[in-house]
């Protein structure tokens, strides 16, 4: 195909597919001797691909078991009246919602809850500074002293110093 | 007296079922196999597809009916399959495409398998509705409208589609 026979490319493409030559294109072919062959070229082209394309899909076909196969599978006792997918993601959702809203309503109601009386509170109160009498036995005399940490140079034991008139015999 | 009823009724519906499955079994698999080249998967797909009918039935007992619905849900789990696979798919050999009229002689036959496999992978580059459109066309016994239905696409679209995948292909098998 010559170079100024470009412009011929998509008419002849369409004439190889569509099998109508337009008038302007027949006065062409009949004048170029390489279009012509293109075109020749184009049909057979297209023959062979109407020829292929069916056997994409049909060069393959279902077993012969088939049919008895689909029919048993659909009469197992699995399949039918199954729960539909939408149905089963639905009340999913409903189940998730409804302890959403009970988890909230607790948390709401215990916000929300009335005031202590005061005397209830005392008594609490009373009750957690409370300490059983035998505590007592439980404190030993180094216990103070104990609590806080010895430092170098300083007595932290206070003995009562005597006095002269206690020093004399 | 119910019981009678009920197992009658059980039965029509799977005579109704198994005569729907007979006229259509051929076309859903040939429109599964168009998409995803196996047999296995085919075959696979299309069982798939009749179930889901099945479970439907009631509301499908109409041929023209049926026929478009499991058109449509045929073509989309094989779509959905294909998008699942589409790294490990493994089509079939071009032995098992040759059906078995086949019988040419092996240079003509090697040819053809070679052309196949070819064509074959410039489908799978043409864009999305050109390819959808022309795996439906190629299908035996599926018409413009056929498509339509199943793609949701008026019938002039279809046709005008289908040309731009063909006009496309001539041009890439040279």
């Amino acid at each position: 195909m010559k170079n100024d026979c470009a412009k011929w490319n998509d008419p002849l493409l369409e004439a190889a597919l569509t099998g109508t030559v337009p008038l302007d294109l027949q006065q062409h072919l009949s004048a170029c001797p390489s279009c012509t062959e293109e075109f020749s070229a184009l049909r057979a082209r297209r023959e062979r691909l109407d020829s292929l394309l069916p056997l994409v899909a049909q060069s393959g076909e279902p077993s012969p078991e088939f049919h008895a196969r689909v029919l048993a599978a659909a009469e197992a006792p699995g399949n039918a009246r199954r729960t539909p997918p939408w149905l089963a993601w639905g009340l999913a959702t409903v189940a998730a919602l409804l302890v959403a809203a009970l988890i909230t309503s607790f948390a709401l109601r215990s916000r929300t809850s009335p005031p202590v009386p005061q005397a209830e509170l005392a008594a609490a109160q009373k009750l957690a500074e409370w300490r059983a009498p035998s505590d007592i036995f439980l404190q030993t005399p180094g216990s103070e002293m104990l609590r806080s940490t010895p430092k170098l140079g300083v007595s932290y034991l206070r003995l009562p110093a005597k006095t002269d008139k206690e020093k004399r015999p | 007296m119910d019981n009678l009823m009920a197992r009658s009724d059980a039965e029509e519906r799977s005579a109704g079922f198994a005569a729907r499955v007979a006229e259509n079994q051929r076309r859903v698999f040939h429109i599964a196999y168009g998409v995803l080249g196996n047999w296995a998967d085919a075959e696979e797909v299309s069982q798939e597809a009749f179930l889901h009918a099945y479970r439907k039935f009631s509301s499908l007992r109409e041929a023209e009916k049926f026929r478009a619905w499991v058109n449509r849900i045929a073509f989309r789990l094989a779509l959905n399959r294909q998008r699942g696979l589409r790294r490990r798919l493994v089509r079939d050999s071009t032995w098992h495409m040759a059906g078995p009229s086949d019988t040419v002689d092996g240079s003509s036959h090697a040819e053809q398998r070679v052309l196949l496999e070819r064509l074959r992978n410039e489908i799978e580059g043409l864009p999305a509705k050109l390819r959808r459109v022309l795996q439906l066309s190629i299908v035996e016994d599926m018409d413009a409208n056929d498509v339509s239905l199943v793609l949701g696409i008026p019938a002039g679209t279809v046709r005008s589609r289908l040309h731009a995948a063909r006009k496309f292909l001539l041009e890439a098998m040279k």
